[in-house]
């Protein structure tokens, strides 16, 4: 039945992105770090996931040579991949802390994102080069294919859960708030004696290793793993994902990466065709993408789902709805 | 030795082309404030444009000024009609940064729809080669490093002696004190957008006649080179672009000469960023223009 | 050393803040008593918002040395400042825009328990008490300055003298020793200026430390035990602002700049 492989394949990828977008949103929209070079720590993880499950380089006939090759245990392999998320994203934070301009820092990031593609792409022996790493080993190997899928859809399912309410911990509540004034003004922020610094570290910590789960998870999925799935537009389709969603808002944003699915597969099915490049549904989904990014910024900056701060006039609760 | 003096020559011919659309990328800094990432994207345009006028039987150089003109053309009316009422609105720098990547990639997108995937070729443009001062160059090459170098003239005196030319400079330093002496910053900036979108677009075609074959990615492969040598030469200065271009050229084909071929990019890469990170101002931006870069 | 660090909160020693060529503060020392209005006036250009700027944290001195309650802060980051009592506002009143009123508020205590590793660990329960207790500290606040209303606003909604209110609460809420106000009444009305200068008056008393850079003289004169006047990054004379006016010395300054 195709229709189910095809409905396998879209929940795994929603639950991926979802995870993937609540870090960048934890990043971007709550506390106002702008990491464009976000699809870094998914690769990170993604890699990592790789390296740990692989067995060493040699096998297969050795035509891939990469480090690692751990023949390591499933769970313990994602464990890594976020792991790995968060100790690059904290390096990404390293070189952002220095006081310049958001916009400036932006390019620096998308800058460190080519360049890193472009050192993983051109080391052959690192991670196997341009050609990227195959034959990822996957869990449910010896299960009926049909029930593998889907349990492999259960595991997205239960990290998404767990990663939501993790999510959740840091997103409400004091912190919550903290994160967003540093987001509004970090000059005030440091004024009402919030350490800018150490709290963007853990921010970006946090949220790589969401991009590093995010990561491993679809390494394990497809089997494989290549510089061609991190290039540096990637982390826009996840910004669209946000600021379509609604910056800030975990609800909003998860609206926003279910919208924006929907949008790259059903609106790609009503183009005619121009020409009969077999890619152009790939980059047809670029071009509303970037679109949909534009048009929000231009007409509805907050999102579909704006950010709702709790209130305590009516003494009603003061649980943060996010 | 001989290798390193050909990497010198080869660097100049690229840094020739690195600083034309250095400066085009300054100048669009200096005058909005805005750091068009969309810049790539309308080079690779404007090679696309100079494409279809040679496959018309068109000459190649007058394929460069038309494709500039139209790329020119384009850049103003994005600029009036998307970028400059968001900033009026009060949009975040950082939400235009992603404004420009976003028209970047839709524009790059909607080229592959039209001109396919693949990769294209201006054909033998290159011509004979010369020998000069030991450099081993193409005559596209030295064509090329001439077109720049009058460019730059030409753009070095616009500013220097002409009205048009003393108000853009005012309008990039404090445009409303500009607007206030009474000049017509609106009108300053179309110019200075059309001018360095054609900037942007000489770029484009001439990357195009000096690479061998291209495909909807050469304006992205180059834009960044072109960002480090404005930043390194202090961005919103244009003259720093231009020696920053040249900088760029030299030291990522000497080093390419010297080392893995594939590293080539990274040196422009590290150059941006150890720039962005120890000295933002540039080389040559003065103290006033860091206060543009630190927070604010 | 100078002082006693008994009566004196704040002990500015020798400082100086050069950029480039330009000594914006060219040597600049006097002290804060405890519990005292200190104001810090002068011409455009003499350095009094770049002094504050340096005690605040905001920029490091070139020279010189800082002392605040005994403790010797010239390394201190500004938010290290702030926790130890030492607070400023701004000349521009910053708020947190997408923020509630009352949030403003909340967010400025600092080491909360809901901040900690521990708590975000833990969970509401962790916090909820400590929680509970800010907002009645925050509610009081809005009421003093007649804003309840306004708590569950978006920051950004307020006016300008509204927005220097949240400021002020704000850092009221810090429990702070020291305030650095940098020209509280800009921008206000007249009676929102009174208003205010009535509200410094009665912290004053109550033993909070203030110093105050001003422009209005009145204002100054109402407020202000010690009057330091600085010219040209360098402190010109000090005394009470009745004696300064008759100083020949300090109407030069205002004339010449």
């Amino acid at each position: 039945m195709a229709w189910e492989y095809y409905l396998v394949v879209m929940l795994v990828y929603l639950g991926t992105d979802l995870l993937a977008v609540w870090g960048l949103n934890l990043e971007f929209g709550v506390s106002g770090v702008a990491n464009l070079a976000y699809i870094v720590v998914v690769a990170a993880g993604a890699y990592t996931f790789a390296i740990c499950t692989l067995g060493p380089s040699s096998g297969n006939g050795g035509f891939q040579t990469y480090i690692g090759g751990f023949t390591l245990p499933f769970p313990v392999a994602l464990l890594a991949g976020a792991l790995a998320g968060a100790v690059v994203g904290t390096l990404i934070g390293v070189t952002g802390l220095k006081r310049l301009r958001q916009d400036y820092q932006a390019v620096a990031m998308l800058v460190v994102s080519l360049m890193v593609a472009t050192v993983v792409s051109a080391d052959t022996g690192f991670l196997n080069g341009s050609a990227g790493l195959a034959l990822i080993p996957n869990p449910f190997v010896d299960l009926d294919p049909e029930v593998a899928r889907w349990a492999y859809v259960g595991v997205v399912a239960l990290c998404c859960l767990i990663g939501f309410l993790v999510l959740r911990r840091f997103t409400t509540g004091p912190i919550g708030r903290t994160l967003r004034a540093m987001r509004d003004d970090d000059t005030a922020a440091s004024a009402a004696g919030k350490n800018v610094i150490g709290l963007r570290l853990v921010v970006q910590a946090v949220g790589g290793a969401f991009g590093g789960l995010s990561g491993a998870l679809l390494a394990g999925f497809i089997g494989g793993w290549s510089p061609s799935a991190w290039v540096y537009i990637e982390t826009l389709a996840f910004l669209s994902c946000v600021i379509v969603g609604g910056m800030g808002s975990d609800r909003g944003v998860s609206l926003g990466t279910l919208i924006i699915a929907v949008l790259l597969l059903q609106g790609v099915q009503f183009l005619p065709q121009i020409s009969s490049s077999p890619g152009l549904s790939e980059d047809f989904g670029w071009i509303i993408l970037g679109t949909s990014t534009i048009i929000f910024i231009w007409f509805r900056p907050q999102g579909v789902l704006p950010e709702r701060r709790p209130r305590y006039l009516r003494k009603s609760s003061s649980q943060s709805p996010g | 030795m001989q290798l390193i003096i050909e990497a010198i020559g080869f660097g100049i011919a690229t840094g020739a082309v690195i600083a034309l659309g250095a400066v085009g990328f300054s100048v669009q800094f200096g005058i909005s404030n805005i750091l068009n990432i969309t810049y790539g994207s309308l080079m690779t345009l404007a090679a696309y444009v100079g494409l279809l006028l040679i496959e018309h039987g068109v000459n190649a150089w007058l394929a460069l000024v038309l494709g500039a003109a139209v790329v020119g053309v384009v850049s103003v009316v994005y600029h009036r009609a998307l970028l400059a009422p968001l900033v009026r609105r009060g949009t975040r720098a950082i939400a235009m940064v992603i404004v420009t990547v976003s028209a970047g990639i839709i524009l790059q997108y909607v080229i592959v729809s039209f001109a396919g995937p693949e990769s294209h070729s201006y054909g033998e443009q290159s011509g004979s080669t010369l020998h000069l001062i030991g450099f081993t160059l193409s005559a596209g090459q030295v064509a090329i490093i001439v077109l720049t170098a009058s460019l730059m003239l030409g753009l070095h005196l616009l500013l220097t002696r002409t009205t048009l030319g003393k108000a853009m400079r005012a309008t990039s330093s404090n445009r409303t004190l500009a607007r206030s002496c009474g000049i017509s910053t609106d009108r300053v900036s179309d110019i200075a957008w059309f001018i360095s979108g054609s900037l942007c677009g000489a770029a484009g075609v001439a990357l195009a006649i000096t690479t061998v074959s291209f495909d909807f990615s050469l304006g992205s492969l180059f834009l960044i080179p072109m960002i480090a040598a404005a930043v390194l030469g202090g961005i919103g200065q244009p003259y720093g672009a231009m020696l920053g271009g040249l900088i760029v050229g030299v030291s990522s084909e000497l080093a390419a000469a010297v080392s893995n071929p594939n590293y080539k990019d990274v040196v422009a890469f590290m150059i941006l960023i150890i720039m962005l990170l120890v000295r933002p101002r540039g080389l040559f931006g003065a103290a006033w223009s860091t206060r543009r870069l630190m927070e604010g | 050393m100078s002082g006693d660090a008994g009566t004196v909160i704040l002990d500015v020693d020798r400082l100086e803040k050069h950029y480039g060529g330009v000594h914006a503060v060219d040597g600049v020392s006097f002290t804060v008593e405890r519990g005292s209005i200190t104001g810090l006036i002068g011409p455009n250009g003499a350095g009094k918002s770049t002094a504050l700027a340096v005690i605040g944290g905001y920029v490091s001195p070139t020279a010189g040395r800082i002392h605040f309650d005994g403790a010797d802060i010239t390394g201190y980051p500004m938010h290290a400042r702030a926790r130890i009592g030492l607070v400023r506002t701004f000349q521009m009143a910053r708020v947190f825009g997408n923020l509630t009123t009352i949030e403003n508020l909340l967010v400025a205590v600092p080491r909360q328990r809901g901040e900690s590793a521990a708590g975000i660990l833990a969970g509401k329960r962790y916090w909820r008490g400590e929680e509970r207790h800010l907002v009645e500290n925050a509610r009081a606040l809005l009421d003093t300055f007649g804003m309840s209303t306004n708590a569950d606003d978006p920051a950004r909604t307020l006016s300008g003298g509204q927005k220097r209110a949240v400021e002020i609460m704000r850092a009221l809420m810090m429990k702070p020793k020291l305030l650095l106000l940098d020209e509280p009444m800009a921008g206000l009305s007249p009676s929102l200026s009174r208003q205010l200068e009535d509200m410094l008056l009665r912290l004053a008393g109550d033993g909070l430390s203030l110093l105050l850079v001003e422009h209005e003289l009145d204002t100054v004169d109402r407020l202000c035990g010690k009057v330091v006047v600085m010219a040209q990054g360098r402190v010109l004379s000090e005394g009470r602002m009745a004696e300064l006016r008759l100083s020949r010395e300090v109407q030069d300054a205002y004339v010449i700049g």
